[in-house]
Parts: structure tokens; sequence; C-alpha cells
């Protein structure tokens, strides 16, 4: 591909620094979200949930629940499953995989501490919680698989009686010959890195509202989602009943992060409970469950070595990621571990790879999708393993990244495995990068802190963000049975302003803001004049996908544009019979339409609207259908892959083991830009997630598969206090295969961020020689490496 | 989370709250600012029968100057005891800990008596009221009775009071004009709950040498612990770097820390001991400070 400079818009909103149109409502406590909906007869449900990792369950007394006043009805995993299928999985990226499904209530076995087991719908959720206590579950207790190594010993318990073992599959991807790279290779460095179970954690439970109507056979549904034609197909697939008859709306949602992409036994219990009494049926998850109940990620260990060269050349990788699932298969499955081998290695060019996947189920919650979805942990291996090699080699840290860069004439650049990515300029944004630290003075601050004997680190991370999955059919090929494009409807009506209909969801990062721009811009209209409809699946395109995998800029985006396009051309061709010229010849500016060059007369957007809906005669060309309408349906051809290069400025006590993150920077490159400080936003919040990853955030399983972390006492989120203040540097390099150029950003921080963590708390502390490996990074596990780092230099002086 | 049903009184005065605990028995319980409460009962995990709320007892909301102590009511909110300026100048390590315990919006709900009366050993109200050698004033049908800091936690969330009585003040004795005081803790993020934390209060004598010192940790154990031992190494000995290193190394002895998932009961051990120097010596040097 060539190179572009950085993008000069010729235009007014893409670029600029627009303030989201979604906000002041939200701010004002003025949003509407899931709790907020309330339709008429509606009753509350509450779900009964398993105490034990592994039991069988050998009897449900739900009589005194039954009995309690205003309780309409009590269901356990038999009467689910007499109406409703087991739970899909969508994502089967490794072949023959042995895919373990449940019902959303289980019905003879509990493999997870939090597996609901039976539901309550009544007056209202206080006397549902009541009734809850009053269902007896006799459980035949069985042995625990609590972790990964207790899944994988010889003479483990088996969660699956019909398996060999806990292994749900098992993947390897080669490229060239890695035997021959680490036979020949001058320096081989290897680790064990583990990330522990995290979630996404909106502060906005999950939440729906079913109707199921006998009448008409239909289901209405109100659903806290990210993804409402997944949600709308799968419901079709669990209950058999046809897509068309299915509405799925969503309202303000309060982060999504990715769990909410994934579809839930909640919203199947809701539509049997409301099936079973002719009522509009809310289930809410409250916080305590939320931490059971929605989808857990990131649990992983990942054991990988790298060879290199003296000079720093990487000549091969190999290695092997364990995905730590849970009871049962969540809605992407192995996804999110699989994406971890795909992306280990990172943004450098690594002739021979050998690369195995290893799914493991265990007695701890399914495993789902969260923002960086497998990246994360991809960007530990290469972002760990390339710094203990430039410790080796003793050389640079920068020096060793840029040595291995593909060059931006070699895109678009083939991994290895699977991905190919489409544009980059690595060397550019590391140097970016590299002189803001400069800049910002953080060699002196750390030179001085060292000085008085405090310990402060730099840590880098590079990164790449895969955005914009993906082409539809090469997602079907890597065992996605579901699809990649998105579709948008752009309309001006008989006014002359825009409506755009898309399948995408807002979850706060700004759609609505960021179309607005794109379709302002291309139809050459005031963004006042543009209003974005989402969220209902009755009058919104489908999406292939959903809101994920970074493509509601890039993929929505596009489809929004190329309609535009169109729609503009119409706009034209109704203007220019009203103009009396031609079409080639007109420009339009604030949505007035005027022949270019010329001072004469003008018509207004408004004049084609009532041209293209009202008074047709002798305005509408006898060719042109009425009505001002475009569909566009976008697939592309590849995915785009942004990148970027982050910096981090740490201080580590060394008596406590307790890190303090002093400032960070970031240097990104997501091709066309449509909002700096959207994209500033997506940035801030990702990294945020990742420090919480890194240092906080950990769902504690003790040795008998019980989580330990139920509440926000323990499962630590981080706070505005607890993160770094943020610079922000944008470079742009647009993707060749989006119209727009745009590439995703959502998932940036997230995949930066631990290794980011890691690498400036190594930095800090040089002088023991301590290299990170697990996360979160706490201050009891630090102060303990630091103290083997020690010893173990007494022992060998 | 949902609270299971509960009862409501609502007391006007000391005795009207004694007599509803006396009516209601062991399942009734005082509400007073509702911050670990009112979680504890959304999570089921505290089902009183009656809650008897405190709330209008206006004569529990003061700060009091007694010359050599300062009582501070029960029902006294922590903000405003944190921002009291007679607590800056009679009790200033209450004002120091105070800024420890939560966030803002806690403190300007939470009251001084209802962190007392939840006697978590990990909060920061009872160790310090433990450091100080403070008196808990109770009532209940028998009358008003003090009990010493040492002897009134029992345990976790366990305190010596009867079902039916009330805590209705903290006394704390006041210290000698120029002791320098501290808090150190380690917690995992601002307000929260520390994994570890001491309190300290130093007061140097003419000569330069420790004629007063006070210690307490958290975290550490059941209750909050008073570091006697460390006391008495300093105690009439100037403050050296020696002198703190012997303190600190008493306190492993002194303490039995639980492990959690945050921190093993080792490392709170050890930390406790650390986190005592550091205490120590920022007191000593802001008692000089005030000398």
């Amino acid at each position: 591909m060539t190179i572009t400079e950085p993008v000069q818009s010729q235009t007014k909103y893409t670029g600029a620094r627009i303030r989201r149109t979604e906000d002041p409502r939200l701010l004002a406590g003025r949003g509407q979200y899931i709790d907020d909906v309330t339709v008429p007869k509606m009753l509350q449900a509450a779900v009964l949930r398993s105490p034990h990792p592994h039991a069988r369950i050998t009897g449900i007394d739900t009589s005194r629940a039954r009995a309690l006043p205003g309780v309409f009805d009590v269901i356990t995993g038999q009467d689910l499953a007499a109406v409703a299928d087991q739970q899909p999985v969508i994502w089967f990226p490794i072949p023959e995989q042995r895919i373990a499904r449940t019902h959303a209530l289980a019905v003879d076995r509990v493999r997870w501490v939090g597996q609901a087991v039976a539901a309550v719908v009544a007056t209202d959720r206080y006397v549902a919680e009541d009734a809850l206590e009053l269902i007896e579950v006799s459980y035949e207790l069985l042995p625990v698989v609590a972790d990964l190594d207790a899944a994988l010993a010889p003479d483990a318990p088996k969660l699956y009686d019909d398996w060999p073992d806990n292994v749900s599959g098992s993947l390897t991807y080669r490229n060239g010959d890695a035997d021959e790279a680490f036979a020949s290779a001058d320096l081989v460095v290897g680790g064990s890195f583990s990330h522990g179970r995290a979630f996404g954690c909106p502060l906005e439970p999950r939440g729906c509202i079913v109707n199921w109507d006998s009448f008409e056979g239909t289901l209405d549904v109100w659903l806290s989602t990210q993804s409402p034609n997944l949600a709308r197909d799968l419901l079709a697939e669990v209950f058999d009943v046809p897509v068309h008859k299915i509405r799925v709306r969503t309202p303000h949602i309060g982060g999504g992060f990715g769990n909410k992409f994934d579809f839930y036994g909640e919203e199947v219990i809701a539509a049997v409970l409301s099936r079973r009494t002719g009522r509009p049926v809310k289930l809410l998850e409250d916080r305590a469950e939320s931490f059971v109940a929605t989808g857990h990620s990131r649990d992983q260990r990942l054991d990988f070595e790298m060879a290199l060269s003296q000079d720093g050349t990487i000549l091969g990788l190999r290695g092997t990621s364990y995905g730590v699932l849970g009871g049962a298969l969540g809605t992407v499955g192995s996804g999110p571990p699989w994406a971890s081998v795909l992306t280990s290695m990172g943004p450098y060019k690594i002739p021979n790879l050998e690369l195995h996947l290893k799914a493991v189920v265990t007695n701890r919650a399914p495993y789902g999708s969260y923002r960086g979805w497998g990246a994360p942990k991809g960007n530990l291996v290469h972002e760990r393993l390339i710094e203990m090699a430039a410790r080796e080699l003793g050389m640079d840290r920068a020096e060793i990244r840029r040595k291995n860069f593909p060059a931006p004439e070699e895109f678009p650049y083939f991994t290895g495995a699977i991905f190919t990515y489409d544009s980059g300029r690595y060397a550019d944004c590391l140097d970016l990068a590299m002189s803001k630290v400069d800049e910002l003075g953080w060699r002196e601050r750390q030179a001085e802190a060292r000085a008085e004997g405090r310990h402060v680190g730099i840590g880098y991370s590079f990164h790449i963000e895969p955005s914009g999955y993906g082409p539809s059919r090469i997602l079907n090929l890597a065992g996605l049975a579901h699809s990649g494009f998105d579709e948008a409807v752009v309309r001006m009506d008989s006014g002359g302003k825009v409506t755009i209909y898309t399948g995408q969801i807002n979850i706060g990062q700004g759609t609505h803001t960021i179309y607005s721009q794109l379709a302002a811009d291309t139809l050459g209209v005031p963004m006042d004049d543009v209003v974005v409809v989402t969220g209902d699946t009755d009058s919104c395109p489908y999406t292939g996908y959903g809101t994920g995998g970074s493509r509601a800029a890039t993929l929505g985006g596009a489809a929004i544009l190329r309609a535009s396009e169109r729609l503009r051309g119409k706009v034209f061709r109704v203007a220019a019979q009203l103009l009396e010229a031609s079409p080639d010849d007109l420009q339009i500016d604030s949505g007035t339409i005027s022949v270019r060059g010329t001072s004469g007369p003008s018509v207004t957007t408004r004049d084609v609207g009532d041209a293209a809906y009202r008074r047709l005669l002798d305005r509408l060309p006898d060719d042109e259908m009425p009505t001002l309408e475009e569909v566009d349906v976008f697939d592309p051809v590849n995915m785009a892959t942004s990148f970027g290069c982050a910096a981090l400025l740490i201080e580590v006590d060394p008596e406590t083991g307790t890190v303090s993150m002093l400032d960070c920077l970031q240097a990104h490159d997501c091709g066309t830009v449509i909002n700096p400080m959207l994209v500033d936003g997506q940035l801030a919040g990702g990294l945020a997630q990742a420090m919480g990853g890194a240092l906080l955030e950990e769902l504690v399983y003790d040795e008998e598969a019980r989580l330990r972390t139920g509440s926000f006492r323990d499962y630590l989120l981080p706070t505005a206090t607890d993160i770094p203040p943020f610079h922000f540097y944008h470079q742009e390099t647009p993707a060749p295969d989006i119209p727009g150029g745009m590439k995703g950003v959502g998932e940036a921080g997230t995949i930066a961020g631990v290794s980011l963590v890691a690498s400036a708390i190594d930095d800090a502390l040089t002088e023991f020689g301590v290299t990170v490996t697990r996360f979160p990074v706490t201050p009891p596990r630090l102060l303990e490496q630091i103290r083997e780092a020690t010893s173990h230099k007494e022992g060998s002086q | 989370m949902k609270p299971a049903a509960v009862g409501y009184a609502r007391a006007g005065d000391v005795q009207e709250a004694v007599a509803l605990l006396s009516q209601h028995g062991t399942d009734a319980k005082v509400l007073a600012g509702g911050q670990s409460l009112v979680p504890l009962m959304s999570f089921r995990l505290a089902r009183p029968s009656v809650l008897v709320d405190l709330n209008r007892v206006g004569s529990l909301d003061y700060v009091r100057d007694e010359g050599t102590s300062l009582l501070v009511g029960a029902m006294a909110r922590q903000r405003d005891v944190e921002t009291s300026p007679l607590v800056a100048e009679a009790a200033p390590l209450l004002a120091e800990a105070l800024r420890h315990v939560g966030h803002v919006t806690n403190r300007n709900r939470g009251t001084v008596g209802g962190s007392l009366a939840h006697a978590d050993p990990a909060a920061e109200l009872p160790t310090l009221v433990t450091g100080l050698g403070g008196e808990l004033l109770v009532e209940g049908p028998a009358g008003p009775r003090s009990i010493a800091a040492e002897n009134f936690f029992v345990g976790p969330f366990t305190t010596a009071m009867e079902y039916n009585e009330v805590l209705t003040a903290v006394r704390l004795p006041r210290l000698p004009a120029g002791t320098g005081v501290a808090v150190e803790q380690l917690a995992r993020r601002h307000g929260d709950l520390a994994m570890v934390g001491v309190v300290a209060a130093v007061h140097l004598g003419p000569d330069g040498s420790v004629d007063l010192v006070r210690l307490a940790a958290s975290g550490v154990g059941p209750v909050p612990v008073r570091l006697h031992a460390a006391e008495a190494v300093l105690v009439g000995a100037p403050p050296t770097d020696e002198a703190i290193d012997d303190a600190a190394a008493t306190v492993a002895a002194a303490v039995r820390p639980p492990d959690d998932i945050h921190a093993p009961g080792s490392y709170r051990r050890d930390m406790a001991g650390l986190l005592l120097k550091r205490a120590v010596k920022t007191a000593i040097q802001r008692s000089e400070a005030s000398a």
C-alpha cells in the first residue's frame, strides 16, 4: 500500500474534538437503563444459584416457595428444558472440539458456584428473593476441579463423564520451522505467564424484560445487550421460534466491555417464566450475582519461549496457551484464548512459529468476552519475552522492538497464523512515544528519584489490535457460526433531515456522535440534522456480529459512509432537477445545494425532501423512485489492525511491594480519527481497565473452587485515584480496506496495559532483577518476588 | 440483593433505644449511619428483626472538650469529627485516622459510634481508640458504664456490650502538646479497609528521649492490637533507628494476622513491623516539628 501522511481534514466534523451528543442526558441522570424500563403487568424474577462448585442435583422441592403469597411461578431445570434448548455456543475455532453446553437452569448437575438451578417470578424482587430462600435443593457433592493444574492432573475428576479428560480441545498453528529456529538460536528466553480471572464488570449489571405473547407467538424483549441481532437469532434457536416473531430492543446501557455481547441464560429463563405466567417478566442481575453470572475472562496461562540471534533478530516463537474455561462453554467458547495464540507474535516479524492452544474445563464460571478478547494475553507473550531478550542481550528496549517490526512497505503482512495486518507504521509510532517520554522529562524524574534511593521505572508496551471483526467468510472458516458484515440505512425524510439506522449499539463509546459526524460530512448537512437510531431489531438493520471486535467505527462507520455517499448522489439528482442543472456541477454545504462556482439560486435538503416525498410533480426526476433512502452492507475484505506504543512511569516500594503509577502516555494509530476526544476516552478507559487487571482485579477461586470475591469489597476496580494521568498522541495511517480509513480503537488500552505495568515494574526494580509474570501483581506477590530475587543474588555472591 | 423484611423503631433518646433493644431482644440491631449494616442486610448476611434507629437521638451528636480528654458522641458523623477544629487541636490522631475511613461520602453518613460498635478488626477507629487507651461509654437498663478499649473489642465484629446496651460516646485522652502522630496503612486502593495499618503517637521529653508512646495495629488479628511491647522498648529511650528497629522486632510476636485473599498472614505480620517503623519515624518528625 502507499503510505499516507496524516490526513488533512477537508471536512467539518470528522477529526474534530466534538463532545458526545449522548452525554447530557446521562450526566443529568435522565438515562433509561433496563432497571428504569417498566412494561404493563410486569412481574419480577430472581434466580437461585448453586452454592457448590460440582454436585449432582438429587432433588428440588419448590412447594414452600410456591406457597409464598406474591409468588406466581417457580421453575427448575427440568421445567425449562421441556421448552428450551441448551445455551448456544457460536465460536468453534478448534476442529472437533468437545462443546460443553448446558441449559439456562441446571438440569441434573451443577459445575460452578453460581450456576442457576431454579427461578422464581413474583410481584416484586423482594418477594422473589424471599421465595428463593424457601426452595430446597438436595445436592450430592462431587470432587472438584479448581484450577488448571487440577484439571490436567492425570487422575483429575472429570466434569463430563463421557470425555476422556477435561480438555475441550487443542489446536496447533505452525509456520516455518520452529525446531530449527530454536536449535540455531543464539538466545532463547522463556516464561510462564499467567493472568488471573477478571471480568469487564460494567457498573450496570445485565438485565432483561421478556414478554412472551402466546396468542401471537411472539417474544418482545428488552435486553441490556451489545448484540440485539445475535440475541434474536439465538433466542430463535433456543425456542425454535421464527426469527421474525422476536423483537429485541435495548435501553441505555451502563457499560458493556464485551460481556454484554454474550448471550446468557437469564434471557431464556425470563422468557420461560413469561410464557408460563402470561405476563412480562423482568429479570435483573444484581451486583452480587454479577460476580458469578456475567462472563468471566482473562483466565489463562501461557508458557512460551522466543528464539533470537545475537543481534536481536527474533527467529522463532513457540509455546502453549492454556484457556482456563469454566464448567460449560460460554457464547464465545474458547474464542479469547484462541485469539491470544493468534496475537502472540504481536507487531514482530517472527518467521518460525509453533503455537499451541489447549482449552480446559474447570469448576469455575463460564468464560466469556471481555474487551481485548485474548489479545491482552497475546501481548503479554511478545512484550514480556522481547524485554527479557533485551535484558539478556544488553540491548535497548526500543531498539530491539524497532529491529523486528515489519517495514511499512511490507504490508499487508501475514503473521504466519490467520491474521494479515493491513497497514502500519510501527517504527514511527514507537519513535513518537519515545520522543514524548523525553519531552515529558520522565528520564530526569527517574534519575532524580534513583539518586534519592527511590525505585522509579519506565515501562513500554507495543500492541497491535486486530479490529473490525471481520470478513464474514473468513470468520466462518475460522469456526464462527455467525457473520461479520454490518448493515446501515441512511434516510433523508420529507423535511430534509437525516436518520441513520444501524445494528450497532451505544455502550458509552459514542457511536451516535461519530455516526452523525460521518454522515453529516458525507451528506453535507449540519450534524444537528442527523439522528441515529439503534437498539431495535424491528426498525434497525442487521449486524453480522454485534457491537464487539472493535467494529462500530470501522464497519458500522464504513456502511454509513457508503450509504451516505449514494444518498448524496440521489439528493444531487433531485436538486439538479429543481435547479435545472447537472448533478455533477452541484455542491452542498450545511444542507444548501447550489451550482459550484456560481452565486445563482440554491435549494435546501428540505426542498429536496419535499420533492422526493410530497410534491413530486415536475420536481422528482421521472426515473427516480420516490423517497430518499440508501442501504449499505459492508463486509470487509480484511480486518483493520491498529497499533500503538504506550509508556508508563511507575514507582515501586520494594519494602512493601506496592506500586504507584505516576504518569502514562500512549502514541496510537487507528487510521482516520473521527473524533480525537472519543479516541482519547477509549484509550484511557482501556488502559484503566488493564491497570485494574495488572494490579487489582482478580476473581479469586480457592482450592475448593469457591469464589472468594463476591463484592466490590474484594473485587477491586481501579477508581480515579488509582490511575495515573494520561497523555495521548495520534498518528493516522488510514486502513486501506475500510472506506473512510478508520481502524478500531476500543480495545487498545486493555491489550497494551498489563504488559506495560509489568515492564515498568521490572525497570523500577532493575537492581533486584525481577521479572513480573503473574497478574495481578499484588503487593504480597511482588514483595515475595523481590525477596526471592534478593536472596538469589546474595546466594550467588 | 434485597434485604429481608425488617421491623423499624425510631428511638427519641438513649433510654428509649435501650428499652426498644430490651423489648426486641438479641435479633434487634441499632441503626446509626448504616454504612456497614445496610450492605450486610442487602446481602442478607445480617437479618435483624428490628432496626432501632438512633438518627433522631440528637443528644449523641457532639464533640466535647473535657480538659484532659476529648469526648465524642456516638452519633457524631465521621466527617464532622474529621473537620472539627477541637478534634484537630485535642486529638489530631483521630482526625488523621478518619481521613482513611472509606470515602468522604461514607464519612458524611457514617458515625464514630457506628464504626466502633461494628468492631471490624481492620477498621481505623477501633485501632485508634485501642492505641490511645480510650474508653467506651455505654448505657443499658442498669444505667451507664465505661469499658476500656482493650476490653471492648472481644472478637471480629464482636464487642463487650450486652445486646440491650447502646454505645453513647468514646473518650480519648488528650495527649501532651507537641505529640507527633501518624497513621500508616497498606491498602489495595485509596479508601479500602487496609490490609494492615499502624497508628502511632510519640512525645519526646526535654532530653529528646521518648516519654510517651502509643502504638496499635489493625488487620493483624481478631481485634485491634495495642503494641505494648513495642511501646516498652521505646519509652524512656532516645528514638534512634536502632531503638525503632528493636521496637518493630517485637511486633511479630504480638500479632497473629489471618490469611485472606488480599494477603497472607505472614505479609501482614511483616508489614505491621515495617509500618510501625514508618509511623514512629513520621510521628517523631512531626513531634519535633511541633515542639
